[in-house]
């Protein structure tokens, strides 16, 4: 299909009144836009409890459209749970099944999401139907005793196309979550970086047209709506003709280069003039390869299998095209707002769009056609590219397997790395006193000494726990160490939800590490997985 | 085991705690943690304060309210009021989650309040269907705190500035804390507020994201954007064609003849993208929402407002920030109180005028000054009436004055009062001339 009738379909469409769907989604479609939304309608979340914290989770997946959602949790509702739970109704949910109870009430949100309970044990479908976990998009797993997380983690990990896993331990004030995948492809990363101008360096229509305004001799209105651009393409190609070709590079010639840009204005209150002023800096910075699309580059796989992702064969075209172009990316055709008129206005933007299209013909043919990418997403690439991230995932627990880099995350970000060091603790020690199950009675409850015995384990032989940020952790465990407080457990539905919503719709950019969160002082931190 | 604890709730309602009830929340009320306020005392007297005795007010049941509410109410807090001027549209649903499809049109208040008093046994939320405006300072003095969960900035500046004014310093308990959240698509904000002792939120309106207004001659003259194309239709086509009939934003009828309209201007002058969705977020100014960074900022609020009313942590101070687009990145900070700020401070603000400048450009200038902001400001000194918004009649004969320079009225640093009737506080200026 040709560009243009995508064109047609899409203004079409756009003229129609929303429907009512489109209505209920419209301040989250402003946000990741159909293609997030159809995405989000087609994915399939796991949660591995019905606790507080893992409804709270589901409650904000629900609310924007997932597809559907499985509560597998053979627990009996307790007390406790009645008590912090909202998706439970209260004293008549006791002593009835988690997630059976938990499920209606979550539906009732959003109509358009199907739910199930399956009362069965993680530990249990593990061992008889472990094919289960791969239906999935997303599993959450809020809580759960440290050897069965630990075999469903090595179960995913050894399937790259098995579903992220969502680690979220909380307790007390204190909390954390970890995303497992092994690569996560972003194209819409909706970076707040713009693509080059090329001001710099500009193609060549974009030079013509900047040496073709007359400047000196045209009207007085018309010279006060040139766009800025053309007018720094203009000043810097008088200027490199009068320096051997070079552009300003100490201060005094970029400071001799904006005063030419002053002088160029006829009358004081030109705002184009202001423009070009302001933003002349980007006339001499260079515009490069970004340094993550570098490294990128450098990671892919030479030669490239057909059958390799297709962003592997979109960034392998990328890195040509670069090589071909004097390391430029292909133009992105979009000019932001500037100060012009609408005639000059246009005629930049169909500059621009121009210089995109030829270009993304002449990134086409560097593309393997065997890798059968699909036009749409080229097109959506290309106007991305500046901006287009690969995320290189780890497997859950591999920090805490390497004491070495634990005592470097120590000694860099003491009170978080101290926090999780708590947390692991804490689940060492559960995996050593396995949980009564009714909360509350015959409770044993885990000591300052010995959390932090557990916590030194992970460490180096000669690194000690630190003591203020470690006494804070540790204490603070100890003291509400099976408390999943409403509103940490809030805090986390909305901060885990929102992380799955960026790995099913592959746009903005997920935490990749540990992400740790502090609710007596106020605050999350990421550490590097 | 734990003992079921009967009592009668406002006379007219009996409920029964159930054993472990509050299992959870209990251990952080029955043991103080490392960082706790040594002033701490766990147990009893804490956890009746929180249930039997706290009253707690929440200021607005939309996106930010539904949360906070559901959260006040697991959290332990028991006598909630909230009040919301604003009934449910369909477009709540994504996020807004006491609502379903059968409320829309209802007040947003009542709903949230049925259902949260349904769902959790025990607790009382009592709805106001109103303005903030329409409660006196009698009404918010009965409050131990406030939580503002709102999208309207005169509405916050509003509910600070009233509670800054009811700080009596010889009656402790006049000192309200107030726990104000926003949110913006995937970023958000919590923070605590104590009236007269930290910054307030008036203290921090220059960090807010300025608005983007297109020049009135861009739109009539030189569009470039869809948006200007909009515009266009909006504010100078309508009144042209419909003269005095107001526009209606969520009239979807209105909003097609607008789409209509922009998008022939926009073929006129060759610009692409209007759509009926971008033409209704810019009439509407629609703001991106999703449940998440609702539920985010929300907690951090119920967690803070937790905090102060039971001692069991020490509470922020003073503003928590989150960006969640890439990554989570959140910033936690202290933000400094302004001498000058015109709630809070009592210092005048040092202003310098041009000596040519007419009171018209000087009004101009305290619309759009970021630290000001101050939308028909009403201007006076001591001895003068300089220009006044209302009533007609004064308006009518200070209107003269717009016209005039601001040196023949004011003397070289001479005080102006700055009021307006949305504000509950007046600014003083003092003037000096360049
Ligand atoms: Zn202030």
């Amino acid at each position: 299909m040709a560009p243009g009738e995508s064109q047609s379909i899409e203004s079409a469409t756009a003229t129609i009144r929303p429907d009512n769907k489109t209505r209920r989604y419209d301040r989250q479609l402003r946000l990741w836009a159909a293609t997030g939304q159809a995405a989000l309608e087609s994915c399939r979340i796991l949660a591995l409890s019905a606790s507080a914290t893992s409804t709270s989770i589901l409650k904000n997946l629900v609310l924007p459209g997932i597809g559907h959602f499985t509560i597998l949790d053979p627990t009996v509702t307790s007390g406790a749970d009645a008590g912090n739970n909202f998706f439970l109704d209260g004293p008549n949910s006791i002593g009835k099944l988690r997630a059976s109870e938990a499920v209606p009430l979550l539906c009732e949100l959003n109509d358009g999401v199907e739910g199930r309970a399956d009362t069965r044990s993680v530990q249990e479908v593990l061992e008889q139907d472990p094919s289960f976990f791969l239906s999935f998009t997303v599993i959450i797993a809020h809580n759960l005793a440290s050897p069965v997380l630990n075999k469903l983690s090595a179960l995913l990990w050894s399937n790259e196309s098995a579903p992220a896993l969502i680690v979220v331990r909380s307790s007390g004030f204190l909390s954390e979550f970890f995303i497992q995948f092994h690569e996560h492809d972003i194209i819409e990363s909706h970076s707040e970086s713009a693509p080059s101008l090329r001001i710099d360096s500009p193609f060549q229509s974009l030079l013509d047209d900047a040496l073709a305004v007359d400047l000196a001799n045209m009207d007085i209105t018309d010279h006060g709506h040139v766009p800025f651009v053309l007018i720094l393409v203009r000043a810097m190609h008088d200027w490199k003709k009068e320096h051997g070709g070079n552009p300003p590079k100490t201060y005094e010639e970029k400071q001799d280069f904006k005063d030419t840009l002053g002088l160029m204005k006829r009358k004081p209150d030109e705002e184009n003039f202001d423009e070009a002023l302001a933003q002349a800096y980007r006339a001499w910075t260079p515009t490069a390869v970004p340094s993550d699309l570098i490294k990128l580059f450098a990671a892919l796989p030479d030669p490239l299998s057909s059958s390799a992702p297709p962003f592997s064969h979109l960034l392998l075209a990328l890195k040509k095209f670069t090589e071909q172009h004097d390391g430029h990316l292909p133009v992105a055709g979009k000019v932001p707002d500037m100060k012009a008129d609408t005639k000059q206005y246009v005629a930049l933007q169909r500059l621009y769009r121009a210089q995109a299209a030829a270009d993304a013909v002449a990134y086409r043919a560097l593309l393997d056609p065997a890798a059968c990418v699909p036009d749409d997403v080229v097109d959506l690439f290309l106007k991305n590219a500046h901006a287009v991230r690969r995320l290189q995932g780890a497997q859950w627990g591999t920090l805490d397997r390497d004491p070495t880099k634990l005592a470097e995350s120590l000694d860099m970000f003491p009170k978080e790395t101290a926090t999780h060091l708590a947390l692991a603790a804490l689940a060492a020690w559960q995996t050593m006193h396995p949980q009564p199950p009714e909360p509350g009675v015959n409770e044993v409850r885990p000591s300052a000494e010995e959390l932090s015995g557990l916590a030194a384990r992970l460490l180096p032989a000669d690194v000690e726990l630190p003591e203020k940020e470690a006494g804070d952790a540790i204490g603070e465990i100890a003291r509400a160490p099976s408390a999943d407080l409403p509103n940490v457990a809030a805090f986390l539905g909305g901060l885990v939800a929102q992380e799955a919503i960026k790995m099913i719709t592959k746009q903005y950019v997920p935490v990749n590490g540990y992400c740790v969160a502090d609710l007596v002082e106020t605050w999350t931190s990421t550490l590097a997985p | 085991m734990a003992t079921i604890d009967t009592y009668a709730d406002s006379g007219h309602v009996s409920v029964s705690d159930w054993d472990h009830r509050y299992y959870h929340v209990d251990q952080v009320l029955d043991r103080p943690g490392p960082r706790t306020d040594p002033d701490f005392i766990p147990g009893d007297a804490v956890k009746s304060f929180l249930r039997d005795q706290c009253k707690i007010l929440v200021i607005g049941a939309g996106g930010l309210g539904c949360e906070i509410l559901a959260d006040l109410a697991l959290s332990g807090f028991k006598d909630i009021h909230v009040i919301d001027m604003d009934t449910i549209d369909i477009s709540n649903l994504n996020r807004q989650f006491l609502f379903r499809p059968k409320d829309v049109g209802k007040p947003k208040a009542t709903v949230a309040a049925e259902y949260i008093t349904r769902r959790v046994p025990g607790v009382t939320v009592t709805p106001f269907y109103g303005k903030i405006q329409d409660k006196d300072d009698d009404f918010y003095m009965q409050f131990n705190l406030v939580i503002c969960g709102l999208d309207s900035v005169e509405a916050r500046r509003w509910m600070n500035a009233t509670l800054v004014n009811l700080v009596d310093p010889e009656r402790p308990e006049s000192l309200k804390p107030l726990i104000d959240g926003g949110t913006e698509g995937f970023k958000g904000q919590a923070r605590v507020i104590l009236p007269t002792i930290t910054s307030c939120y008036e203290c921090s309106l220059d960090m807010l994201n300025k608005q983007t207004a297109f020049p009135i001659c861009t739109i009539a003259n030189t569009p470039r954007l869809p948006e200007h194309c909009i515009e266009w239709a909006s504010v100078l086509e309508w009144p042209r064609v419909h003269g005095d009939k107001k526009m209606d934003t969520d009239d979807p009828d209105h909003i097609s003849w607008l789409y209509e309209v922009a998008l022939k201007r926009a073929k006129e002058f060759s610009i692409e993208g209007v759509t009926w969705s971008l033409t209704q977020g810019v009439v509407k100014n629609i703001i991106p929402a999703i449940a998440s960074t609702n539920a985010i900022i929300a907690a951090s609020c119920c967690n803070e407002a937790f905090k102060i009313a039971t001692s069991s942590a020490a509470y922020l101070n003073n503003y928590f920030m989150l960006i969640g687009t890439e990554g989570v990145y959140s910033y936690t900070f202290e933000h400094e109180r302004r001498p000058n700020c015109p709630v809070c401070g009592g210092e005048s603000v040092d202003i310098q005028v041009p000596k040519d400048w007419s009171v018209e450009r000087l009004i101009e200038m305290l619309v759009e000054k970021q630290d000001i902001q101050i939308k028909k400001p009403s201007l006076s000194t001591p001895t003068t009436n300089i220009y006044f918004q209302a009533p007609p009649q004064l308006e009518e004969a200070t209107r003269p004055n717009l016209e005039r320079l601001v040196s023949d009225l004011v003397p070289e640093g001479g005080e102006v009062t700055v009021t307006a009737t949305t504000l509950p506080f007046s600014l003083s200026l003092r003037i000096t001339y360049v």
